[in-house]
């Protein structure tokens, strides 16, 4: 659930998916991607050979019609199998993940694996993964071989979260991926925090906010 | 958590009292000037702000979470704003990184608990099982010995059965000429009573009544049917050795004399081209269940006879016994087909029999190694296929 604090709204977004599938990369295109006075630093902590140790965070933020600050703060965690626990605690109290995969066929092993770690860390520390809002990332585009889209699209057909096709490196497809998650994050919270009622905000402005 | 690490920085946070003392001190000291630290809302957290002082925001994400105040020139207040914000920042990633790791180690320690408690659950389960497994070991392992008990029970019997169809046998043929000199001798007696009536010719009857031939012949007679009725009583004695199989007490006995009895009870039954040779060397006594080894012997004396019936030729059973160093050596061979190495390995194996089915348990031998076991002893046997078989018991006196 989103913390609201005074004039301030903090939504909690975590990038989350396999070692090296791109989930830093997304954060730093992402950062050179929305207006200088919406954003703060992007805080990279202790990487160890390009590998993320901790997290990263990028705050984000715009003000509503209504004088509400709506603050993001967009966090990456550890792909690494072993930094479990880290990915736990980071993900704790998470309001919308999006899931990088990393596109090349030799990777589907590790992307199903961490999707399901997903799965069990979400109800581990509380979230309801079947509510919860995520998008998934097909990243690494440039790369092969790789499933056509419209493979993955058939072979993820069952499932209700949207997905989309990245190229992180190049910024190609960051932007749209944020603005899903924003969408869904709006469809869910709306109706509690009365984002269009009470502080001018449609759908539409929400994802402005940040990416206009 | 999610304290520090999810609340958006404060300067309560970033710095602590004596933190805060420190670093608005340094900083004071620097701008040469009265300074304050302002939180958002303008209050005083640290110094006393000058009248005419500048105000520079300090920003670490988003919004400013206060403001240094001084008046000094506004390129200075801004270098020492920047340099401010620097030190807020290193804190900041500090505290969020010490408290996402103090989260992922309790994360990991949970885990670990959570492990732990699931192979402590398996640990039981297993131990349960391993409980119940020895119970019905346990189970099957009383089940097979009420079945041997059985089946020497059986072996027991259908031995006892031939051993009596033997001893029928050799006493009957006592008894039949024992009766018959009796029938003899009461035609002898009523002969003296015809020589009473005849007295005064008596020289004359005792001729015709051939009294000098009665005399002679009734003396032989009752000689004879004693003789018969002390060898029955001889067989009667050998059996008693037999009668106490299932009686189970020790005692202090010469071996020799059970083998005596054995071989004397087996005599009877011999096939024709079977004879038993026996020579019995000094024995110590020995304290054993005497029934029980008579039971090996008669087991171990008709494999032989029945290995000579099988060679299609006369034989002999060899019995030797002896004192050797510990205790008691008893051998027993024949002349008879001998055994195959193949048989010679499974001989113990109970019901392993070369006979047809009903005309052995295959059970003598078994029986017998158990008994001898039992006494504390061994028994080996020594086969030449084709040219005979030697079983020899050895136990501890």
């Amino acid at each position: 659930m989103p913390e609201l604090d005074g004039a301030r709204l903090t939504f909690k977004l975590v990038y989350y998916g396999p070692a090296r599938s791109g989930k830093t990369t997304n954060l730093m295109r992402l950062h050179d991607l929305v207006a200088p006075q919406l954003k703060g630093e992007l805080m990279t902590l202790d990487t160890q050979g390009d590998r993320t140790l901790f997290f990263d965070l990028l705050p984000m933020g715009f003000v509503a019609p209504s004088g509400l600050l709506i603050k993001f703060r967009v966090f990456t965690v550890p792909g690494q199998v072993a930094h479990d626990g880290t990915r736990k605690a980071v993900l704790s109290r998470a309001d919308g993940i999006v899931f990088v995969a990393d596109s090349q066929v030799t990777e589907e092993t590790n992307n199903a694996e961490s999707f399901r770690n997903l799965a069990e860390n979400c109800s581990r520390v509380g979230l309801d993964f079947d509510r919860l809002p995520v998008v998934v990332q097909f990243n690494k585009r440039d790369l092969s071989p790789i499933l056509a889209e419209q493979e993955v699209r058939q072979r993820w057909a069952g499932v209700s979260w949207p997905l989309t096709f990245a190229t992180a490196l190049s910024g190609a497809g960051v932007a749209e991926t944020f603005a899903l998650l924003l969408r869904a994050l709006y469809r869910q919270f709306d109706p509690e925090l009365q984002l269009s009622d009470r502080h001018g905000l449609d759908e539409a402005a929400f994802v402005a906010g940040i990416l206009p | 958590m999610n304290d520090v690490f999810d609340r958006s920085p404060c300067l309560a946070d970033l710095l602590p009292g004596p933190l805060l003392e420190q670093v608005c001190g340094h900083m004071a000291a620097l701008l040469e000037a009265d300074t304050a630290l302002l939180d958002p809302a303008g209050r005083v957290v640290w110094g006393t702000p000058a009248a005419n002082a500048e105000r520079s925001p300090l920003v670490l994400e988003l919004e400013p979470i206060g403001h240094l105040a001084a008046p000094v020139a506004g390129s200075r207040l801004q270098a020492a704003a920047a340099l401010l914000r620097d030190i807020l920042l290193a804190r900041h990633r500090l505290l969020m990184a010490s408290r996402l790791h103090v989260e992922s180690i309790a994360a990991d320690y949970a885990d670990l608990l959570e492990q732990h408690a699931a192979l402590q659950a398996s640990e039981a389960r297993y131990k349960e099982l391993s409980a119940e497994l020895e119970q019905r070991v346990a189970a099957q392992v009383k089940l097979l010995d009420e079945r041997q008990r059985q089946l020497y029970q059986a072996e027991n019997l259908a031995s006892l059965g031939r051993l009596a169809a033997g001893v029928a046998h050799e006493i009957n043929n006592p008894i039949g000429f024992v009766r018959s000199n009796l029938s003899s001798f009461a035609i002898y007696l009523q002969k003296f009573a015809a020589l009473k009536e005849r007295l005064n010719d008596a020289a004359a009857a005792w001729q015709a009544l051939e009294i000098d031939y009665l005399l002679k012949d009734g003396a032989d007679l009752v000689t004879e049917s004693i003789g018969g009725i002390d060898r029955v009583a001889r067989i009667v004695g050998d059996l008693k050795g037999f009668s106490n199989v299932d009686r189970a007490e020790e005692e202090v006995v010469d071996l020799n004399e059970n083998l005596r009895q054995v071989v004397s009870v087996l005599q009877g039954q011999l096939p024709a081209g079977v004879s038993i040779d026996a020579e019995y060397g000094q024995l110590p006594r020995l304290l054993c269940l005497p029934g029980h080894l008579n039971q090996v012997f008669v087991n171990i004396v008709r494999n032989g006879v029945q290995a000579i019936g099988d060679s299609n030729r006369p034989g002999v059973i060899t019995i030797r016994t002896q004192a050797v160093d510990g205790g008691i050596e008893v051998s027993v061979g024949d002349s008879g087909v001998g055994m195959t190495p193949e048989q010679r390995e499974r001989a113990f194996d109970p019901f392993f029999t070369t006979r047809d089915v009903g005309k052995g348990t295959g059970l003598g031998l078994t029986v017998a190694r158990d008994i001898v076991q039992a006494h504390g002893g061994r028994l080996a046997i020594d086969s030449r296929f084709g040219f005979g078989t030697t079983v020899t018991l050895f136990l501890p006196a």
